[in-house]
């Protein structure tokens, strides 16, 4: 076993450093139309009429697309709630929804027809940006109740509403209670690749490629909509350029899919960076969270109330919703809890999934509340933690256990970061814990094909964005076939081609899929040991199999020899199959447990410069309790990326709104993230290996562990430093600034 | 004067003569006219570095040039990089480092280090950080990115 | 971007009587890193682009002659700050001109593009400001010299009259003893546009002269001659008033999206008594050497 747990060359790596990798938009496909969204500088309007004769004029252009081109009634879809029009439908919801598409045989050409399509429009006064405009009594609202028959909350912008809980709050004492409300902001995913789609007719159905990181969803979701069958429905998905869950769920598929179909051509659309900003972001959030505490600190109950303002459509936001406030109470042993989460819509654009699905929104909230009771009851803030943590296979939510030891993992960081030791001036530290569920439900199924002269290919229909998939299951393959690795071929991203997967997401891939490649590859194993028995004459007790080998009574033999002497002369290959199901559990409020925890303990260290509110981190460190680093350089770019990408939203990403809706930062100039000059100037990623999770040789997912605390490592670091507590993200320099004015004026 | 422009460029060592839109971007045209898809469009206003390529010896965001400025220079971009039958060391080096995961931005990762490291050949880390701050990477790999230049750079001293 | 055609003059007059001709249909094209975005946005649909890369006076030069340095119209940002002669006689200057975006911006984007630009946050307009550059301008009636401080006007705006632009930027090289320190507020340390830009500059005579941008529509400058500023002996405390006075031309917007008026307002002071300080420090080594 020697590339589990190894670092070899990363899977599609040549690719990638030498510019011949196709991404979805190098893919070039002939006679193509390309294609160019219209869209109203408002945030909220009603579409009178949309002239587009001298759209049709500009030479090029093959035809403008308008919600008149589309079925009666207007075709919803939604991996949720079925609510969003495939183009707006007599009103647009949010700054930057389409209400046409242009068709042209150039890009030059669909631009300029863009700019000539007339909409005679209605500006709509007002609007829901915020929860409280959202749950102000006379509210507009947002959807069309018709559109929920039945539900007690139609008439509302609360789309649903989930409690969670057990035990009984009232009944718990408390020494200490401590309540407070905090804010997470509007952010966009920004990778670096935008969005891109294309559609093609083909034999009585469709082809269609996208950046998604759903493959499978979408030909589900486009096979329904279409009437055809999954096997008329074709996705490509070349791996997305950085997707971090906005490449998750359909977004323009089924518009151009429908133009392709009307052309009887190719269809061709690639969001610029400016239209990834007006369709994807995260959920953003108010969470108020009240803690009871006893004298010594020890948590006798949690109350929490998670309200999720998503977007125009709620996409996959509702799941965000339930799956991050089920856990909210956090990796803590909690007698008793009661938590509440709202899906809330907004004249914003749609909310998606993000890394980390909801648990840095209520995790800000929940561990900066922690450092508030540890301060008042004159506890250290990382013992209150150690004190509260759930311990190895604690019930610490009804029908989930702790699956790992924890506490080891919070002294690692606890160490790494200097906790206790003495701090120059204006620098202080923070430590925070976090948790995030796996997946609940999963169904992976993979192909495995040893051939005759010892190289294999692997199908695998996980989406690899960046978190190396590609190579852990190549990885897994070689040894288990006892194959060099860089003579697997991983085939990805062809539901044609590759068996079915359900997604990719949840930090899941490597514990799902990983299994199912295993299974596949031990599927291999046993058919060769089977074939093996009959060419020896052995009796099929008598061979054992282990990686790459077979055992057999008086020799170890390597399973590829073994192949080429039963399988020549005429040679071949041998295929095995393997599948990993974990099915909907219809008792659990979620679905399902938990697959596994992705537990994470960061501490930061910060320098405030007082007088003009930059913070500089100075260390950083984030440890995880990852099962098994199957491969430990990707596993560490991944808690690195996810730590960097946490103190974005920490100290400089936020949509800016103006006040009728609009966004004014869209793009890269005035949306900040992190670059090279930004890093803390020292991060550390760790993982912890006890090889306890569910997945080959012991793994967990990992990915999103990094994240889910960074705010309140670094806002905990901010206040100690300075004493002036900030609720609401981003921490910029004026933010910080402003609490220390306040701070001043208090004192 | 014209909305069509002829040049004459030399793309990867090979010289073309071409006619471009005065209105199209250098991006534009490795992209669409030339087929060389390896460098990338993102953000479009000269602050992510997708776009990165070299032009008479220096790193320039194409998506911020018009494809008339380079008559009668010299570009290069990632494809140009590769020597007949192997990856360059700096390539080698990024993939030794794991300094490629999504690698969307890595093509403009490593025209910029190919400039620093032809004008700067023993860069400091703070100096590699400066010479590839134009670059943005979502996937967050600056620190494999930095050890892989200066990897490169280090194997080319000891070489 | 709209249909516009090409245009590659090769002299000064050439490029001079297109730009006449056309007036407001034509667009000077130098490094690009504006004018692209406003092409790609279609703020600005020009009948014809003037690429003036070609013509002799514009090829990239920082040269000294009796006295004073000239900076040509096509020296980019890059020059500014890998030039020896810059960072003796004018260290303001390319402590501005490196922060400029990144080094693929600062290898396109010329000194004279960012003030003909005209933005309130141009890091180059405080330091040449401080320094009293003149703008050498040709023109159908021929070449004018414009001090800095008139060429600039107004947002987007110069002194550049139809058919007119600029050769050159120079620069007086100051008398000694002299400090002079750039510096501005941005949200991160990675490459941004900044929020406040500020060049303070000092010399033996007592004098300080301040500028600080994106407060108002242009950066201002503001010379103080009561010597308490420029004094090192002052203990900063005393300086807190006579320098806060000097901020009395900002202005910044209610509506801006990088930063709070009242934030800025504040930043000012710290920045201001932050470059001040360099530019003494700096001063006085000058003095001891």
């Amino acid at each position: 076993m020697h590339n589990v747990g190894a670092s070899p060359r990363r899977g599609g790596g040549y690719g990638r450093v030498t510019g011949h990798q196709e991404y979805l938009a190098d893919i070039k496909l002939n006679d193509v139309l390309h294609v160019k969204l219209v869209t109203l500088d408002v945030a909220r309007a009603r579409i009178l009429s949309i002239d587009t004769s001298d759209a049709e004029q500009v030479p090029g252009v093959a035809f403008v697309f308008t919600p008149d081109d589309l079925p009666k009634p207007m075709p919803r879809f939604g991996p949720i709630f079925q609510d969003r029009p495939v183009l707006a439908e007599g009103e647009i919801k949010y700054h930057g929804e389409p209400v046409a598409a242009v068709a042209a045989d150039t890009k030059d050409a669909a631009e300029e027809g863009a700019l000539r399509v007339k909409v005679n429009y209605e500006k709509l006064p007002g609007g829901v940006f915020t929860i409280a405009d959202a749950l102000a009594p006379d509210a507009v609202l947002v959807q069309d109740p018709a559109l929920r028959p039945g539900d007690p909350l139609a008439d509302t912008n609360v789309m649903s509403e989930k409690r969670f809980g057990w035990g009984d709050i009232d009944a718990q004492e408390a020494d200490l209670v401590v309540e407070d409300t905090y804010q997470f902001p509007m952010v966009t995913h920004f990778a670096i690749e935008p969005h891109g789609f294309m559609a093609a007719p083909e034999d009585g159905g469709i082809a269609l490629w996208s950046t998604i990181q759903h493959p499978y969803l979408l030909q589900k979701m486009m096979a329904k909509m279409l009437g055809l069958s999954l096997s008329k429905v074709r996705v490509q998905a070349p791996d997305p350029g950085g997707g971090f869950g906005g490449k998750q769920i359909p977004k323009y598929e089924p518009l151009i899919a429908y133009m392709a179909l009307k052309a009887g051509r190719p269809c061709r659309l690639v969001l610029s960076l400016d239209e990834t900003f007006q369709a994807v972001r995260r959920s953003s959030a108010e969470i108020r969270v009240r803690t009871g505490f006893n004298s010594e600190g020890y948590i006798q109950f949690q109350d929490i109330e998670t309200n999720f303002l998503v977007g125009a459509y709620v996409d996959i936001a509702d799941r965000v919703v339930g799956k991050s406030s089920y856990a909210a109470a956090g990796p803590y042993r909690v007698p008793a809890a009661k938590i509440i989460g709202r899906t809330i819509v907004s004249h914003t654009m749609p909310s998606t999934a993000f890394r980390g699905f909801g648990i840095p929104q209520i995790s800000w909230a929940r561990e900066m509340m922690m450092d508030e009771a540890a301060l008042r009851l004159g506890i250290d803030r990382l013992e209150i933690r150690l004190r509260n943590l759930a311990r190895f296979n604690d019930e610490f939510i009804p029908l989930e256990r702790a699956d790992g030891d924890w506490e080891q993992t919070v002294r690692i960081a606890a160490k790494r970061i200097g906790w206790g030791d003495p701090l120059p001036p204006d620098h202080g530290r923070g430590i925070a814990v976090g948790l995030k569920s796996g997946p609940t439900t999963g169904l992976s199924y993979s192909t495995v094909r040893l051939l005759f002269d010892g190289s294999a290919i692997v199908y695998a229909g996980t989406s690899d964005m960046g978190q190396g998939a590609r190579t852990i299951f190549a990885q897994i393959a070689a040894d288990e076939l006892g194959v060099d690795f860089d003579q697997v071929r991983v085939v990805m991203g062809d539901t044609s081609v590759v068996p079915y997967d359900q997604q990719t997401s949840a930090s899941r891939s490597s514990v799902l899929m990983g299994t199912a490649v295993q299974r596949a590859c031990h599927d291999v194993q046993q058919k060769v040991a089977d074939r093996a028995a009959k060419h020896y004459g052995l009796d099929e007790d008598s061979i054992k199999i282990a990686s790459g080998l077979l055992v057999l009574p008086d020799r170890e033999v390597s399973l590829v020899e073994v192949v080429q002497e039963v399988l020549a002369p005429l040679g071949g290959e041998i295929i095995g199959n393997g599948e990993m199901r974990k099915d909907k559990d219809p008792n659990h409020p979620l679905g399902g447990t938990a697959a596994f925890f992705e537990f994470n303990c960061t501490a930061s260290e910060v320098k405030v410069d007082k007088d003009t509110g930059h913070v500089t981190v100075i260390k950083h460190v984030t440890v995880g309790d990852v099962g098994k680093s199957l491969n430990p350089l990707q596993v560490q770019s991944q808690d690195d990326g996810a730590a960097i990408m946490g103190l974005g939203h920490t100290l400089m990403e936020h949509y800016i709104f103006d006040d009728e809706g609009r966004v004014r930062n869209i793009g890269a100039i005035d949306y900040r993230i992190l670059t090279s000059m930004d890093l803390p100037l020292e991060l550390h990623s760790e993982s912890v290996e006890n090889a306890d999770g569910p997945g080959p040789y012991g793994i967990k997912g990992v990915s999103e562990g990094s994240l889910l605390v960074t705010a309140p490592a670094v806002g905990a670091a901010v206040r100690d430093a300075t004493g002036a507590l900030i609720r609401d993200l981003p921490m910029t320099p004026q933010r910080v600034w402003e609490a220390l004015q306040e701070a001043k004026s208090e004192a | 004067m014209n909305t069509m422009i002829e040049i004459d460029v030399t793309i990867n060592g090979r010289p073309r003569t071409l006619e471009v839109a005065a209105n199209h971007t250098l991006l534009e045209m490795l992209r669409d006219d030339v087929d060389l898809t390896g460098t990338k469009e993102c953000c479009v206003v000269g602050e992510c570095g997708a776009c990165t390529v070299i032009v008479n010896g220096r790193a320039m965001n194409s998506c911020l040039m018009l494809a008339a400025e380079v008559d009668g220079a010299e570009v290069v971009t990632v494809e140009g990089l590769e020597m007949t039958d192997d990856l360059s060391p700096l390539q080698g080096a990024f993939l030794d480092e794991g300094a490629a995961q999504c690698g969307f931005c890595i093509p403009g990762q490593l025209m910029a280090a190919t400039a620093l490291l032809m004008h700067n050949q023993d860069p400091s880390v703070e100096e590699i950080q400066e010479g590839l701050a134009g670059n943005l990477c979502r996937c967050a790999g600056y620190e494999q990115i930095t050890k892989a230049v200066m990897a490169a750079a280090r194997g080319a001293i000891d070489a | 971007m709209n249909k516009f055609e090409y245009a590659r003059p090769e002299t000064v007059a050439e490029a001079v009587d297109l730009l006449a001709q056309f007036g407001d249909d034509a667009r000077i094209l130098a490094g690009g890193t504006d004018l692209v975005i406003e092409l790609r946005n279609r703020w600005t649909e020009p009948k014809v682009v003037v690429d003036v890369k070609r013509i002799p006076e514009f090829a990239p030069s920082i040269t000294e002659h009796d006295g004073v340095v000239s900076i040509s119209a096509g020296a980019v940002m890059a020059d500014v700050t890998a030039s020896d002669l810059m960072h003796r006689e004018f260290p303001a200057l390319p402590e501005a001109a490196v922060v400029v975006g990144s080094v693929q911006i600062r290898a396109r984007a010329t000194v004279a593009g960012n003030i003909c630009n005209g933005s309130p946050a141009a890091d180059t307009s405080p330091p040449l400001l401080v320094y009293g550059a003149v703008v050498v301008v040709a023109g159908p009636s021929g070449k004018r010299r414009i001090p800095i401080d008139d060429f600039i006007v107004g947002p987007g705006k110069t002194a550049l009259e139809r058919g007119e632009l600029v050769l050159a930027i120079e620069l007086p090289i100051p008398g000694r003893p002299s400090g002079s320190a750039y510096t501005r507020l941005t949200r991160r340390r990675g490459t941004d546009l900044a929020s406040i830009t500020l060049c303070c500059g000092v010399d033996g005579n007592g004098t300080t002269r301040l500028s600080y941008g994106s407060v108002g529509p242009r950066a201002f400058l503001v010379v103080d001659d009561s010597g308490v500023l420029a004094d090192p002996s002052v203990p900063i405390a005393e300086k807190v008033e006579p320098l806060d006075r000097m901020f009395y031309q900002a202005s910044p917007s209610l509506r801006s999206l990088r930063a709070s008026p009242d934030y800025r307002l504040a930043m000012l002071r710290v920045l201001g008594a932050r470059a001040l300080e360099t530019a003494i420090s700096r001063m006085t080594k000058e003095l001891v050497t």
